[in-house]
């Protein structure tokens, strides 16, 4: 894809707000979420509640691209998931992978973190970078990587341990040192969790509902402030308003890190990611833009009949 | 899954101390799983050193061939007697654990709530949990003179009288205080979970839809039991059987208690005298043997023989077992 | 004409099915009939076997309604009364779970460290348990694990290595003292720290070093007024410390927190209090009681062939338990680390796929083994091969451990599959690594399942006997085996041996007797591996 395109684009968006959500971000770490969520408020209604297809979004990013892949090849056995996807996720940004389901679109998510080092079929060839290293790369250790990577999955999977542990977890296997119950509160309440969960940091996670388990997922995720949070259909196992909850979050989520989100659903693509990748059938990369390009005036004729929904 | 860590990539790897310790706890964990393949490996060298030495005292040939047990009074190895007393158990046990453990199982599978399958099951899987021990002296010390209250008994099948008709009564014969009856009841008893476990299992595998189909056509509960479901999992009802003859093989305590020590060709044509006449099997001569305490000889030696036989005997069943269950799940998974 | 052959068309349908309903209803009394034959039989032989050991024929119906009136009717109330309200109910079987549990322990490991020198208990448990308890309390406190879980395991290797090196020095020295100083090291001292921690954690830690400090001054106030009685102190030492303190804990503190289920603390005692009540009305009044076999000579004297009334099982008890206790020490390790292997570690593909799906197939086949061969395992390796006496501890307990091992194998497989993938990709993808995931993850939720397990394999094995008579253990020894490279025998090798005995006072009578304690021993680790589960089901 144009990776030189799309730094000019990002460049040119970077304004006086841009900078304003960095210090901003700088200034959120650590403080309280009542904050951001204001913040996070303020910059919605600037761009409107029917955010997405009509407008672009405010590029937040810092213009850098954190993520980017060359040529990648996953075969699971002899079969081929995803062929030559070259892509150059933004720092900051949310991006969000949509196509039909087998596209591969997962696969290259669980690349990122080396999920797919747990599958023992699966083969990975080309190069995938985060901050500019080689995230395959034989010397690398992909315990590590995941610490800087985080990862949300489909189903909300919440450990039997009381909701507080299920935060902390990342924190104890990183042996990230620090005041914890601080760090639990914080990371709550950026998942917008605190005020459900702060009387009962000591029941099981299992207890909660769908939507709130998800979101101590988030929380558990953002606990060690990982660089890139990676989401594989967040709220696929939720009802609507969990799902709007979840969306609201990751808004939120944005102006700190940056997600990388896969989805089924093309509306919450358009609604809350800053870029879009199509994923088509035999796992091609079909076109990457921002998400108003992508939505409005696709480039390939098959990704407008995906999004027309003619195809898929 | 950890790799080497070198300086240039430093955010992307741990501490080195860390990366060994959890390297060196996954090695020893892989010697653990090792370590059971080394059982194995000790089982088959302990038994081959010292029964090829006895195969080279006496030969395989009149081992195998020989109709005679006697090996410390005469010297004579032969393990046909063995082995008939150890089939002689074997068949008596099948025939009473062979159908009621498929019985309980289609009850089990077919017929019985989710309150009866809880409480019935556990209880059928003591029977395999009863120390083998205290099955022999039931079986010697209660069954036995039940049964001596019983016999001798003469059951006249065909009456005499009869015109054109040869009389025909069946005479079973006193019972020794050592008897096959009495110990092939008790292995019988506790193989059943055996053949009920596994067999249910099969039975459950067998996917709704058939018995829908079978319901469909106006089936009672009885055809689609024993016309579709029972065909349907023959395979695994099958691999139970193997298995649970293989336990009745490989049995010990319970046939060296109440069967006795006297190895004995079977009885014709008064088949059911073998039954109230005492025997021994394969396990009950190596447990004599161990008994009389003699550390090496040809009879000492004769007693990993025996073992290689069982051993070898029981690998060739499970291995079957494994072969026909491996059958039935490629049908219904 | 066509409304006659309709009918007569349904009235053969109608007889027809009738025919098919009766023939279903037959074949599901065969099936029931089937299902009950094997338990009914077994209850019916074990029905056999307890009316033999206990003699109940002999006792006087005063004797019945005696205890009818102490024992079954008070137990019999308070259970319904207790049945109506959950919050007794549970406590009530808190209970009974510290009292019997306490008594069971404190017996048993009396019982154990009597027979191997409360001594050489002693100066291994500081050694081998002392610096690393020490480490894993530090770590804890420090809460970094980097070093502690290498540190652990090898400073107990060590330190029972150190033991062992320089008992010859350390055995006189610790000799000095008198032996119930030693139970109060052992037994006192562990439920010390142990209370104290809870209360610890419960309350404060001041309170927890109080709670401790109470309980090791009231192990030294049991031993002073033993002594002062002219009795030996060690027995009631260990009786304190593994029953008195832990019942009066529980009590305690479900009588502080729990004001609804207090009462049923009151079960156990019910149930003493009125087996001890009857006891003295029957010596009182000299009621003619059962012609029980099953008596306290049984369980504490030495084997005595000539006169049943005198012949106890008590060796073979001790002996059963030190051999399962060090098979379990060794097999069970293994085990659980060879199933970790294979389900968390083993990859599906490649060489060492291979190797793994042999080793499953290995596992089944062990497992399929007859016992018998097990004992020509033994045999070759610790008779033959390692050079060992005949009969000693070390020879049974690797014997039997063989004979576990696919069993532990196999069960501990199982708990951990059960364990979702899910848990362990959210593990995962947080970045624990692969050690973290099993001790954080799936071990803490594998634990009931794995445990369960394991202990219905120690409950096989108490009742194995075949490959013990083929390693010559010796079926009578008159007293317990006092180390591991002593001669012990076993329970059942016992009932084995006595079996055939032509006295009917044996042979349907202690034999009985002892076949029941046996059975009583299995039930008792059947009943701990299903109060493990059951517990730790209700907690998810």
């Amino acid at each position: 894809m144009s990776d030189n395109d799309m730094n000019e684009r990002e460049k040119t968006a970077m304004t006086e707000e841009q900078i304003e959500t960095e210090d901003v971000s700088d200034a959120n770490r650590g403080r309280v979420i009542s904050d951001s969520t204001d913040e996070a408020d303020d910059v919605l209604i600037e761009t409107g509640p029917t955010a997405g297809l009509d407008d672009d979004k405010p590029s937040r990013g810092t213009g850098q691209t954190i993520v980017e892949s060359r040529n990648i090849d996953v075969w699971y056995g002899d079969d081929q998931a995803l062929r030559d996807v070259s892509i150059a996720i933004p720092e900051n940004e949310v991006t969000a992978m949509i196509g039909p389901s087998g596209c591969g679109k997962s696969t290259f998510l669980r690349c990122i973190n080396r999920m797919n080092d747990l599958v023992d079929i699966c083969r990975v060839e080309g190069e995938l970078t985060l901050g500019g290293k080689d995230v395959y790369d034989e010397n690398i250790d992909p315990v590590a990587l995941r610490r800087r990577v985080g990862m949300v999955f489909q189903k909300p999977n919440p450990f039997p341990k009381s909701s507080r542990d299920n935060v902390s977890y990342g924190l104890n296997v990183q042996g990230i040192e620090g005041d914890h119950d601080e760090i639990v509160e914080r990371s709550l309440k950026q998942a917008a969790l605190w005020e459900e969960v702060k009387d009962r940091l000591d029941e099981s996670g299992l207890g909660l509902s769908g939507g709130q388990q998800q979101r101590l997922c988030i929380a558990r995720a953002i606990a060690v402030d990982p660089e890139v949070i990676l989401m594989d259909e967040p709220a696929s196992a939720l009802d609507p308003i969990a799902t709007s909850k979840i969306e609201d979050l990751i808004a939120d989520l944005a102006e700190e890190y940056t997600v990388v989100i896969v989805t089924h659903n093309m509306q919450q693509a358009a609604r809350i990611s800053h870029k879009t990748a199509v994923f088509l059938t035999g796992g091609e990369l079909v076109e990457f833009g921002s998400t108003q390009k992508v939505f409005e005036n696709p480039d390939s004729e098959r990704v407008e009949d995906y999004i027309t929904g003619k195809f898929g | 899954m950890s790799n080497e860590p070198r300086p240039e990539t430093e955010p992307l790897r741990r501490r080195g101390f860390v990366i060994r310790k959890e390297r060196l706890y996954g090695r020893l964990i892989a010697v653990c799983a090792v370590l059971t393949i080394m059982v194995t490996v000790g089982i088959v060298l302990a038994l081959l050193g010292r029964a090829l030495t006895f195969w080279t005292a006496v030969s395989p040939v009149s081992f195998l061939t020989g109709t005679q047990w006697s090996p410390i009074i005469s010297g004579t190895y032969g393990v046909l007697p063995l082995v008939s007393g150890t089939l002689l158990v074997t068949i008596a046990s099948a025939a009473i654990a062979l159908p009621v453990g498929l019985a309980a199982a289609i009850y089990l599978s077919e017929y019985a709530s989710d309150r009866a399958r809880s409480v019935l099951k556990p209880a059928l899987e003591i029977l395999a949990g009863v120390p083998t021990v205290i099955y022999g002296y039931m079986a010697l010390v209660y069954i036995t003179p039940l049964f001596q209250g019983v016999l001798p008994l003469s059951v006249p099948v065909i009456p005499s009288g009869l015109p054109g008709v040869p009389e025909f009564i069946l005479t079973v014969p006193s019972l020794r205080t050592f008897n096959v009856l009495s110990a092939s009841i008790v292995v019988g008893i506790m193989i059943i979970p055996m053949v009920s476990s596994i067999s249910e299992d099969a039975l459950s595998a067998v996917p709704d839809s058939l018995r829908e189909a079978g319901y469909g056509l106006g089936s009672t509960k009885f055809d689609v039991s024993t016309g579709i479901v029972v065909p349907a999992a023959t395979s695994g009802i099958v691999a139970s059987y193997v298995l649970a003859i293989s336990r009745a093989i490989g049995e010990t305590m319970a046939v060296t208690m109440a069967m006795g020590m006297s190895p004995q060709l079977p009885y014709f044509p008064n088949v059911l005298r073998n039954l109230v006449e005492s025997s021994q099997t394969m396990t009950a001569a190596m447990v004599q043997i161990a008994q009389a305490d003699s550390l090496g000889g040809v009879t000492y030696e004769a007693m990993f023989a025996l073992g290689m036989t069982l051993f070898v005997i029981t690998l060739a069943m499970n291995a079957v077992a494994e072969l026909v269950r491996r059958h039935f799940r490629e049908a219904y998974e | 004409m066509a409304a006659g052959e309709d009918a007569v068309g349904r009235l053969r349908r109608g007889s027809g099915l009738r025919f098919e309903q009766l023939k279903g209803r037959v074949f599901e009394a065969l099936l029931i009939g089937a299902t009950l034959v094997g338990i009914v039989s077994l209850l019916v032989l074990f029905g056999y076997i307890v009316f033999d050991a206990v003699g109940p024929l002999a006792a006087s119906p005063r004797w019945y309604l005696l205890y009818f009136g102490t024992l079954v009717t008070p137990t019999a109330a308070f259970t319904l009364y207790a049945r109506r309200r959950p919050a007794v109910r549970a406590a009530n079987a808190r209970a009974f779970a510290a009292v019997f549990g306490g008594v069971v322990l404190s017996l048993a490991v009396y019982a154990v460290s009597d027979a191997l020198s409360p001594y050489d208990v002693f100066i291994y448990l500081v050694f081998g348990g002392g610096p690393s308890v020490s480490i894993a309390v530090y770590a804890r406190k420090m809460n970094d694990n980097t070093f502690a879980g290498p540190a652990v395991p090898v400073s107990m290797v060590i330190g029972v290595a150190v033991a062992a090196g320089f008992y010859d020095v350390l055995r006189p020295i610790i000799g000095t003292v008198p032996r119930w100083i030693t139970y109060i090291a052992i037994t006192t001292v562990p439920v010390a720290a142990i209370t104290g921690w809870f209360a610890a954690r419960e309350w404060t830690t001041r309170r927890g070093l109080l709670t401790a400090g109470v309980v090791v001054a009231g192990g030294f106030a049991v031993a002073g007024g033993a002594l002062v009685s002219g009795i030996d102190p060690s027995f009631w030492v260990v009786l304190f410390s593994g029953t008195v303190v832990p019942v009066a804990f529980v009590v305690g503190s479900t009588a502080a927190t729990n004001p609804e289920g207090r009462i049923g603390m009151l079960g156990p005692f019910v149930v003493i209090g009125g087996g001890l009540l009857g006891a003295v009305v029957e010596r009182q009044f000299g009621i003619a009681g059962l012609d029980s076999y099953l008596t306290p000579t049984l369980l504490l004297n030495s084997w005595d062939g000539l006169n049943a009334a005198n012949a106890g099982v008590y060796p073979q008890i001790v002996g059963s338990i030190i051999i399962v206790a060090f098979m379990g020490i060794m097999a069970i390790p293994v085990g659980i680390g060879a199933a970790v292997y294979l389900e968390e570690y083993a990859p599906a593909t490649g060489w060492r796929g291979r190797l793994a799906s042999l080793l499953e197939i290995n596992i089944a086949n062990l497992a399929g083994v007859p016992s018998v061969v097990y004992g020509l395992l033994g045999l070759a390796l610790f008779r033959n091969t390692l050079g060992f006496g005949t009969g000693i501890v070390v020879a049974a307990s690797g014997t039997l451990g063989f004979l576990i091992l696919p069993i532990v194998v196999v069960s501990a497989q199982e708990a951990i599959r059960s364990v979702p993938d899910s848990r362990r990709r959210a593990s995962y993808g947080m970045g624990a690594s692969r050690w973290q995931t099993l001790r954080e993850v799936v071990l803490p939720e594998a634990v009931p399942g794995v445990l369960t397990g394991t202990i219905l394999a120690l409950g096989r094995a108490i009742g194995e006997t075949a490959p013990l008579v083929i390693i010559a253990v010796a079926t009578t020894t008159y007293s317990a085996p006092s180390g591991l490279f002593s001669s012990a025998t076993a329970l059942p090798l016992q009932i084995f041996a006595s079996a055939g005995n032509a006295k009917p006072e044996f042979r349907t009578g202690v034999v009985a007797a002892t076949a029941i304690v046996l059975l009583a021993l299995m039930i008792l680790m059947n009943a701990i591996a299903i109060v493990v589960r059951n517990r730790y089901q209700k907690d998810d």
